[in-house]
């Protein structure tokens, strides 16, 4: 597979826009899932009231690949989320998430070598400002005997 | 002097540890040893500037880089430009008797870690490849190692005849110090290790218990 290839024809191109409504309870939900018990992310009565910060981890894309992104052989993997917020996600928001392939690039490990797909979606307020980012990470691992 | 020779920042894809914060551990945790090197994975990071934290704290901070190569992975000492050119950095397939040459070429060192690893440590692939020339330094205590992967790794540096450093191979921020190496003299910058690294005379330790 060539990686330098894949890199050249996919990153940093946009392939999917999903809307995302906001909802208090969805807030709240995420907020006890985690653990928190803070007011401001499990009470919708608070004058703070909003999403704690990892919550841009729960929007997920349409489509999970660029159209037309070759099949890498091997197993693959749930290689980890990380989000950045840049501004405090409230609800009774209309976001808008963009996503594009971030990064590809390949290591070797333990378990031998390995092909990690970075998905980053630009979380958009209705005034077009960037509220957060939330990478997804895809890791195809070589099979073994290879 | 004592140095951990092996350490993963943020600016690592699996890096899970601020520099700062390694910085705070240290002190805080009163972590035997007096720096550290930044290794970070198939790259060269050439555009942090540590030296504040390095008078902050009174540390030395200096860096390095861990390149993937047939006989897995290898630290390097001494990385400048022109040894960037010399070689991708980012290739997982790089042959280890380029990278070593390339290294003796531009003042700079290569030091096979976790030897003792499967797939990512050299004495997995010695039987396939042979073992390697000018191979002299190799990593014996790294603080991520699992049950006997150390123990072969000193096993095939007696055997071979190589020297030992430690590492800790730090991906987060208490992992830092598990191993280290000592040196007699003082050093503050990669030349200084570089040249101690060449003069053959250092210590690996461990304080994993």
């Amino acid at each position: 597979m060539d990686i330098e290839a894949l890199r050249e024809e996919f990153l940093n191109k946009n392939f999917d826009e999903q809307d995302f409504d906001v909802d208090p309870d969805d807030i709240v939900n995420f907020a006890v899932a985690c653990g928190e018990v803070a007011p401001r992310y499990t009470d919708p009565s608070h004058p703070d009231f909003q999403a704690p910060p990892t919550f841009a981890s729960s929007f997920h894309a349409g489509r999970r690949m660029p159209e037309g992104f070759p099949k890498i052989p091997g197993l693959g993997m749930d290689g980890g989320k990380a989000t950045s917020l840049k501004h405090p996600i409230r609800p009774g928001v209309r976001l808008t998430g963009r996503t594009h392939l971030h990064d590809i690039y390949t290591k070797t490990g333990r378990s031998g070598p390995m092909t990690f797909l970075v998905m980053r979606m630009e979380i958009y307020d209705p005034d077009g400002v960037q509220v957060a980012t939330a990478d997804t990470s895809v890791v195809i691992r070589e099979r073994p005997g290879k | 002097m004592i140095l951990d020779l092996h350490t993963h920042s943020i600016k690592s894809d699996d890096g899970r540890a601020k520099v700062q914060n390694y910085c705070q551990w240290i002190r805080a945790k009163e972590i035997p040893i007096d720096g550290f090197v930044l290794t970070e994975h198939r790259q060269f990071d050439d555009s942090s500037d540590y030296s504040g934290l390095a008078r902050e704290f009174d540390l030395c901070i200096l860096k390095g880089s861990e390149v993937e190569t047939e006989y897995g992975h290898v630290l390097v000492f001494g990385v400048t430009d022109a040894l960037r050119s010399a070689f991708d950095f980012t290739d997982i397939r790089l042959p280890l008797q380029r990278v070593i040459e390339a290294c003796a070429a531009h003042d700079a060192i290569a030091v096979p870690c976790h030897p003792g690893r499967k797939r990512v440590g050299m004495q997995a692939h010695v039987g396939e490849f042979g073992v390697p020339e000018g191979v002299r330094i190799v990593e014996i205590y790294n603080g991520g190692s699992r049950e006997r992967e150390d123990e072969i790794a000193q096993t095939m540096a007696n055997d071979l005849g190589y020297l030992g450093i430690g590492g800790s191979d730090a991906h987060i921020v208490s992992h830092i110090g598990r191993c280290a190496t000592r040196f007699p003299a003082t050093i503050s910058n990669m030349a200084g290790l570089v040249e101690a690294l060449r003069a053959e005379d250092f210590e690996a330790l461990t304080f994993r218990t």
